[in-house]
């Protein structure tokens, strides 16, 4: 009976409480957000900017205000980097109390897009900050601006979405993040601040990446506590930038794609610390890592100088490495040693000294063997390459060279490619070989590939000998001109003089090379190498004109074999893969002076210049269109027979 | 031993704030805000509805004899709409008057007995954070007797639109309520914001982009701008406001002074944002009086910032003989204010 007394009771009272707590918990919700903005609402201020580039990017107008937030009472206040992308000539600040302040800009943090600005200020409110490791998807957040001519911040409300995102830069919200509210704080509802509100993309860096997002419902805060962790060295005027460590990975983009190493760039924090291709990376600061997404998440939280230590596994060996990150890899530029190895026979043996390089200036002499680099033992020139290959341009080494039974020590100083073709080098044929019976075809040969049905012709030097490799020019003619009587005439006696096998694929398209051509180009040269004895250090691609693209496509593509590049009148845009000690490469550009691309043909010479490829770049004066002129046919030959120079 | 100190505190706390609210609100939960509101919101159907022009909108009761308060739009270019009531009912509405400087327009059906808002009360004022509720027939979404669309949001600032310098190409300049959710898109102008209790805030505006930033504006003007244009267009006395003194920034606005009048020759205004930077200070000019020097970067006139030298040229041009200016200029990083009357300028 009692029992059922207290039900009856409940029943009664049930319809009361219906309506009434829901309003009053909406009530008391409302009162909580009010009061977490009234709470952090003294610390936020507005920015203005005077000056500067119109457009950060096409369509996007530099605005002159924003948002930010004060972090130290003494007057530093940060804000989103979006804003000052377009470079104001002079920023402003407003506090809540409306006094009015200049401000400088001391630094940015790139990595997560936060600028740090001083006005001269004391005794200004800072806020509390809610600790990162407390924030819990679901919770409420209310994210401030003030932008708007007001007295209060204006308010979005949302909540946490995500607690780490862009490789844990940041908390994401779907409170409704702008330029409105850009460097504004993201608040929680006992009123801390949780992040700095800031557009970011998981895809891209800079400054404007990420703003297509804004009031998607997709927005990021820079948690407050990882900005104040890095406040000191901020406030010193550092810029803080991501940090790499200079490997690429053999898997990509995948979700779950594994950390093994695919390539370790040369004078990296990655090749320094001893990490090598293959090696797969098991943990880093201290956490596992199993997928190249979630070092990415360890790195994000990173800057260059930053130390971070790895654990990699090689095969069953497990190996602890400490490494510094760096902001930028230093492209790599090959040492110049300044001579023409021996091509045939044992050891590294000077063929020539080539004049006025570091060799010659160290006493080098032809003939001389060199026997140990930097007191390591060297016993082929493949092996020199590779220790001149690990020093930079303006080292010295310590070269132990043989001469006449002799030892003797020479101090090598290295220097950079010269950008000049080498005046003597002297055609390394041994032309006194008498005729061999199973010599293949030599002279003017067209074929049609099989398995493609398509054409090539090539010129066999009647000089050919199996035992002497010859060069290999690949040349790729312009659209639907093959170009052939021409590049025949010029280059047959070069060919024949230096020992260079010509072979042409033909394009057969009138519009001209096309990507999908790439292997049937391939195949040409895999069937001229396996029918005639090639130089592997000699092979090169030539092209003229329009062919350019192809041609550098083809050889980026086949970098295991191509040594050269040689292009007539070519125009390459953006921006060339970056030089690879393992895998040599020379440049040779030419053009016509009169050529109406003049100007675009000098440019892709500094493209590649830029890129630190070696490179020799002439310019020829020509009446009419065709290919280039007999001396600069003949400079080009010389270049290819010094393609194997060290 | 601390937190037990402090525990009573928390209480008083609790019941201050329960009393405040209870005070503050009548006790409607959103639900049944929404069930009171949503008949008194409509929709309305007009000329349009080729090219890139809606023919659809929303308005609202302000009579039970059918007065409907609605944004001043081409919706009303015809000679009459159809209006559709919460419960399907359709009626053919005229325009009574309209107010194109508030964007408002009053529009009559024939009936009786309607739900409606009663404007004649003083609306509230809610600040940032407040929840508010949007109903409007956004996208024409609702059909015959379906209510309207109800998006729920908070204030996101309470600021006043105008249209200086093209920031906003707003149809209206004044006071507004941003809203912290997307409640201005096709169809929904005319519409109403509520507080979260069903009181009326204002009407929602039309689709408003910033200039500046391309972002888009929810913004509402408020029932206060508009009280007293409502019930006169109801009443039959209304006369449409006189224009002169609103706020004249158009590009056609005059430019009666030039920075040179007040003694301040300017650095070449090379490319569009070119700072305001003083080249030189004429001697003996009002400028030069005041202590102006050169280098010094002017970046208010009054309180508006002076974003480049045309900016600056916009603002001194609004001056009138007489007036007390003060100027902001940064030297270094030194923020210096002057004043000064302009001065009186001789015609030519």
């Amino acid at each position: 009976m009692k029992s059922l007394a207290a039900i009856l009771g409940w029943l009664a009272f049930v319809p009361l409480l219906q309506a009434a707590p829901d309003a009053r918990l909406e009530a008391l919700e409302e009162q909580a957000f009010k009061e977490a903005a009234a709470v952090v609402a003294p610390s936020v201020v507005r920015i203005e900017t005077v000056g500067g580039l119109d457009q950060i990017t096409p369509g996007l107008a530099a605005g002159g205000t924003t948002t930010g937030l004060i972090v130290t009472k003494d007057g530093f206040v940060v804000s989103s980097a979006f804003h000052f992308a377009a470079k104001p000539t002079s920023i402003l600040v407003t506090l809540a109390d409306s006094r009015r302040f200049a401000a400088r800009l001391i630094a940015t943090d790139r990595q997560r897009m936060i600028t740090l600005l001083k006005i001269d200020a004391t005794g200004l409110p800072v806020p509390r900050v809610a600790p990162r490791d407390g924030f819990k998807v679901g919770q409420w957040t209310l994210a401030l601006g003030r932008t708007f001519d007001t007295d209060s911040p204006s308010v979005s409300l949302g909540i946490v979405s995500a607690v780490n995102r862009v490789w844990g830069k940041a908390v994401q919200t779907d409170a409704k993040i702008s330029p409105l509210n850009y460097g504004g704080p993201l608040v929680d509802v006992q009123g801390r601040v949780m992040g700095i509100l800031a557009p970011l993309s998981p895809q891209s860096n800079g400054e404007t990446a990420g703003v297509e997002w804004y009031d998607s419902g997709i927005g990021f805060a820079v948690p407050l506590g990882d900005t104040l962790a890095v406040l000191d060295r901020l406030k010193a005027g550092q810029d803080l930038l991501p940090g790499v460590f200079g490997v690429t990975f053999q898997e990509r983009d995948s979700a779950g794609a594994t950390p093994v190493l695919d390539r370790v760039r040369f004078a990296s924090p990655a090749e320094k610390a001893g990490l090598k291709k293959g090696d797969r990376i098991v943990a880093a600061d201290g956490r596992v890592v199993r997928f190249v997404a979630e070092l990415r998440s360890i790195l994000g939280r990173k800057y260059a100088g930053d130390e971070v230590a790895m654990t990699a596994k090689r095969g069953e060996q497990k190996l602890d490495v400490k490494l510094t990150l760096v902001d930028k890899i230093p492209p790599f530029e090959p040492a110049y040693l300044g001579i023409l190895p021996q091509r045939r026979g044992e050891g590294a043996v000077a063929r020539i000294v080539l004049p006025e390089g570091p060799a010659a200036q160290a006493g080098l002499k032809a003939k001389d063997t060199i026997t140990a680099w930097n007191d390591e033992p060297v016993t082929s020139s493949a092996q020199l390459i590779e220790r001149v290959s690990r020093q930079r341009p303006g080292e010295s080494a310590a070269v132990t060279v043989q001469r006449d039974g002799q030892n003797e020590k020479l101090t090598v100083k290295l220097s950079g490619y010269p950008e000049t073709v080498p005046d003597q080098v002297a055609a390394d044929i041994a032309s006194t070989d008498a005729p061999v019976p199973d010599a293949p075809k030599t002279g003017r040969i067209t074929e049609t590939l099989e398995g493609h049905d398509r054409q090539y012709w090539a010129y066999i030097p009647e000089s050919y000998r199996k035992g002497q490799p010859a060069a290999l020019m690949i040349f790729l003619h312009p659209g639907a001109d093959s170009m052939e009587a021409a590049v025949l005439r010029a280059w047959k006696p070069e060919c024949e003089r230096r020992g260079i096998i010509l072979v042409a694929p033909l394009c057969d398209k009138p519009a001209g090379w096309m990507p999908n051509d790439l292997e049937f180009v391939q195949d040409v040269v895999a069937k001229v190498r396996e029918e005639y004895a090639v130089a592997d250090s000699r092979i090169f691609v030539h092209s003229v004109g329009s062919a350019a693209p192809f041609a550098t496509i083809y050889a980026f593509r086949n970098r295991a074999i191509v040594r050269g590049v040689a292009l007539t009148g070519a125009v390459l845009r953006g921006q060339l893969p970056e030089n690879d000690p393992d895998e040599r490469l020379q440049f040779h550009l030419s053009g016509s002076l009169t050529d109406k691309q003049a100007t675009a043909i000098k440019a892709t010479a500094d493209m590649v210049r830029k890129a630190r490829y070696p490179l020799v770049y002439t310019t020829f004066s020509q009446v009419g269109e065709g290919y280039p002129p007999d001396a600069t046919v003949e400079e080009l030959a010389r270049w290819a027979d010094s393609l194997d120079r060290i | 031993m601390i937190f037990q100190m402090l525990a009573p505190i928390r209480c008083l706390a609790l019941v201050v704030i329960m009393l405040t609210v209870t005070v503050e609100a009548r006790a409607q939960s959103t639900a049944e805000a929404i069930a009171e509101v949503s008949p008194k919101v409509v929709k309305i159907f007009g000329a349009g509805g080729r090219k890139n022009l809606y023919g659809y909108g929303s308005g609202f009761l302000v009579s039970a004899e059918g007065h409907i308060v609605t944004v001043w739009s081409h919706i009303l270019d015809g000679d009459t709409v159809t209006v559709v009531l919460h419960d399907g009912q359709r009626y053919e509405g005229r325009v009574l008057g309209a107010e194109p400087t508030l964007d408002l327009a009053v529009l009559k059906i024939d009936a009786e007995g309607l739900p409606h808002f009663d404007v004649t009360k003083p609306s509230p004022t809610v600040g940032p954070g407040a929840r508010v509720l949007a109903f409007s027939n956004v996208f024409k979404v609702a059909t015959g007797d379906e209510p309207v669309s109800v998006i729920h949001g908070v204030i996101a600032a309470q600021t006043t639109l105008s249209a200086r310098r093209g920031v906003f190409d707003a149809p209206y300049s004044g006071p507004v309520y941003v809203v912290d959710a997307v409640t201005n898109n096709s169809g929904a102008a005319g519409g109403v914001l509520t507080t979260r209790s069903g009181q009326l805030l204002g009407m929602l505006g039309k689709e408003l982009k910033n200039n500046t930033t391309h972002t888009w504006l929810n913004y509402v003007v408020p029932m206060s701008q508009l009280q007293t244009a409502i019930t006169e267009i109801q009443t039959g006395k209304f006369a449409p406001r006189k224009t002169d003194d609103q706020e004249d920034m158009s590009p056609g606005a005059p430019r009666r002074y030039a920075p040179r009048d007040f003694g301040l020759v300017m650095l070449p205004d090379v490319v569009t944002r070119t700072p305001a930077y003083v080249d030189r200070v004429i001697t003996g000019s009002p400028a030069a009086e005041a202590g102006v020097m050169t280098d010094d970067l002017i970046l208010f006139v009054g309180e508006h910032l002076v974003s480049s030298a045309r900016a600056l040229r916009d603002e001194l041009g609004q001056l009138e003989a007489g007036d007390r200016v003060k100027i902001v200029v940064r030297r270094g990083d030194q923020l210096i204010t002057f004043e000064f009357t302009v001065p009186r300028k001789t015609m030519e």
